[in-house]
């Protein structure tokens, strides 16, 4: 509908449609989720349609940690939100509610998360982008993931491409737009992940890396072939790009113990490794189309915590139960 | 980008066709567009070449004519150092046609003169030190430009075990090559050279072949990171590129004839191996030549007995236009490789 016919909102369904927006009469109790994520697949520097090279990433979903929050519009005049600390939601449920046209709103906003904090498991993205989907459940409609990424990068300068859900896609971080639909799902894969170290990072606060002329060109090869595993659905090929994708991290994060994971995924034929590019997390993939996958991830896990890693955890993405029984 | 340059950086992506069912032939109407157009790029932004500035290059063909396309849509001014008997007329106006100073060596030894054709270029570079000279031999720039064709072998491919690539500079090859051997470090790298060039140990001579191999050893030929080379003599490359255009409507160059053939042997050799042959430039400029009966007919040793499969040296040694050898290199150094650099 056009701005010129917005004198004429008709209702339906007790909502009203004011300058093409769909849009509640007044704020309802809403409800939003987002999954954590386990580090990436593929983070470097990519050219976009524009020719200029852009931070990137491919992320790993973990769907089993999640981020719930709830928002409860009040006439209290603020956003307050529990636990305190979480201030980058309470920006982001501001941040939608003006963007839905309902600024200056005001509400309770509670965030409730499995995710553990600092380890490169996107908690704060979760809360950021469950936050935003509760304002907008709020006023009555939902919004599109790249709608989504822009107002959590606006709150929190970067984002990932939870967003997208379990889409995979090439997503600028820092800017929050997709230079690459991958188009298809991911591959099934079940993944064994622990942490290298112990001590939380300060994502913001680490220094960008400064990617060579080689590492560049060897990105642009790793997206390539990022396609051919997505359209071919390969676990393997993808497994070899999460392999060099972490191996170039090593030269600007060095996780402690990396070299014993990739040891491990070799001894129980994984299809390879992979890291948070800015945490402490590793994850080792395997083919979850195979009949042992359960007993190998099993067995790899139990590697891994005789090697002393810590929070050993095993999930499986498309595996289609992979990990049942 | 204007939409001059948007012709061009389509114009140097390659088609890919289906040989075989485990050979894949990246066709290029012409490579070098590649790596003039990231080595230019890179002179740009790092300050090296600026508005209007000047370029020269010493190149007997096809990378001269990329340079060429570029300066022209650019408006650089550009000098082509080459050899008179490596260029011919016809190729020669196509080069002035966009606007290049073209020079020729004489070239009495006909062995390409490169050391004339460098001792001209560092004429040209004391006359006018601020002419940008994008030094295709040693350039590591040109071997890294080619991560955009190794992204579109991986993109169309997938995994690769064999690549196949003529080698006159190294870039392609060795370009490719590495980054898709850090994707899959089991890749088998296969050269392709022909008689009496130096590149991988024969004595300096005449060559019939274009295109391929060279009279000096360039810094990009990492000698380190091949498997397997293979000399192929101009008659039954010129016999291949005949056979590949026939099978497949194909129209390529000489070296690509010699690269296809090498590549087809290997992949009916080994059928589980996932194989990938480049082909670097169209036949239009061998209408006259390989493409003309009466111009083979008039070849010393034509018609060939077009050989099927290579002989097998264990030493490094010259043969004749009507042959194929090859040895297993073993990714040594030139200085290892037994026969290299003997005169015969």
């Amino acid at each position: 509908m056009s701005p010129g016919t917005a004198d004429r909102d008709s209702f339906e369904a007790g909502r009203v449609f004011y300058n093409g927006h769909v849009r509640a009469i007044s704020l309802q109790t809403g409800i939003g989720q987002a999954i954590a994520h386990h580090g990436e697949l593929l983070q470097g520097v990519f050219q976009g349609r524009d020719r200029r090279l852009h931070r990137a990433l491919l992320t790993l979903p973990h769907p089993l940690r999640m981020t719930t929050a709830t928002f409860w519009p009040s006439s209290s005049g603020v956003i307050a939100v529990r636990p305190a600390d979480r201030t980058k939601a309470a920006r982001a449920a501001k941040l939608t509610l003006d963007h839905l046209g309902f600024g200056p709103a005001a509400g309770d906003l509670t965030i409730e998360s499995t995710i553990p904090v600092g380890h490169g498991y996107g908690s704060s993205t979760a809360d950021v982008i469950a936050s935003i989907r509760a304002a907008a459940a709020s006023a009555g409609t939902s919004l599109r993931p790249s709608a989504v990424s822009r107002l959590a990068i606006e709150a929190e300068t970067a984002s990932d491409a939870i967003a997208y859900c379990e889409q995979p896609v090439l997503f600028s971080h820092r800017e929050g737009f997709v230079l690459e639909h991958f188009g298809a799902e991911y591959p099934p894969l079940v993944v064994v992940g622990c942490r290298c170290g112990t001590e939380p990072v300060d994502t913001l606060r680490l220094p960008r890396a400064r990617y060579s002329s080689e590492e560049i060109e060897q990105f642009r090869t790793l997206r390539g072939l990022a396609g051919r595993a997505f359209a071919q659905q390969d676990p393997w090929l993808l497994g070899r790009i999460a392999t060099i994708s972490a191996c170039i991290s090593q030269r600007y994060l060095p996780k402690p113990g990396f070299d014993a994971v990739r040891s491990i995924a070799e001894d129980f034929g994984a299809c390879g490794v992979q890291v948070s590019h800015s945490g402490t997390v590793a994850g080792i993939l395997l083919d979850a189309r195979n009949r042992e996958a359960a007993s190998r991830a099993l067995s790899v896990a139990d590697a891994l915590l005789r090697s002393g890693f810590h929070d050993v955890t095993r999930f499986s993405i498309n595996g289609e139960g992979a990990l049942a029984g | 980008m204007n939409r001059e340059e948007q012709y061009l950086s389509e114009y140097e992506a390659p088609r890919f066709a289906k040989l075989r069912p485990n050979l894949h032939a990246a066709c290029f109407p012409l490579m070098k567009l590649l790596p003039a157009r990231f080595i230019l790029d890179r002179a740009q932004s790092s300050g090296q070449l600026s508005a209007g500035g000047h370029i020269a290059e010493t190149t007997s063909g096809t990378f001269g004519l990329a340079l060429a396309l570029l300066a022209a849509v650019r408006g650089y001014e550009l000098t082509l150092v080459t050899a008179s008997s490596l260029i011919d007329d016809a190729f020669r106006r196509r080069l002035e046609l966009l606007g290049a100073a073209v020079r020729a060596t004489a070239d009495h030894k006909g062995t390409g003169d490169q050391e004339a054709r460098l001792a001209e270029l560092r004429g040209i570079l004391e006359d006018r030190p601020e002419t940008f000279w994008p030094r295709q031999y040693d350039n590591p720039q040109n071997a890294l430009a080619y991560g955009r064709l190794a992204e579109r072998i991986v993109r169309v491919v997938g995994r690769v075990d064999c690549l196949v690539g003529c080698v006159g500079s190294g870039g392609s090859l060795c370009g490719t090559g590495g980054f898709l051997r850090t994707l899959f470090p089991g890749l088998r790298l296969v050269a392709v050279d022909t008689n009496r060039s130096v590149l991988f140990g024969h004595p300096a001579g005449p060559r019939l072949l274009r295109g391929l191999g060279n009279s000096i050893v360039p810094a990009n030929l990492k000698h380190e990171a091949i498997d397997e080379v293979h000399w192929v003599g101009a008659l039954p490359a010129f016999s291949a590129a005949r056979a590949h255009y026939r099978e497949h409507a194909i129209f390529m160059g000489p070296t690509s004839g010699a690269a296809a053939l090498v590549a087809g042997w290997h992949a009916g050799r080994d059928p589980g191996a996932s194989c990938v042959v480049i082909l670097p430039d169209e036949g239009h400029r061998y209408q006259d030549t390989l493409y003309d009966d009466a111009w083979l007919e008039a070849l010393e040793g034509w018609p060939v007995c077009a050989p099927t499969t290579p002989v097998q040296l264990t030493r490094v040694q010259p043969g004749g236009e009507c042959d194929w050898t090859y040895v297993e290199w073993r990714r040594r150094e030139l200085r290892d490789a037994p026969g290299a650099g003997d005169v015969p």
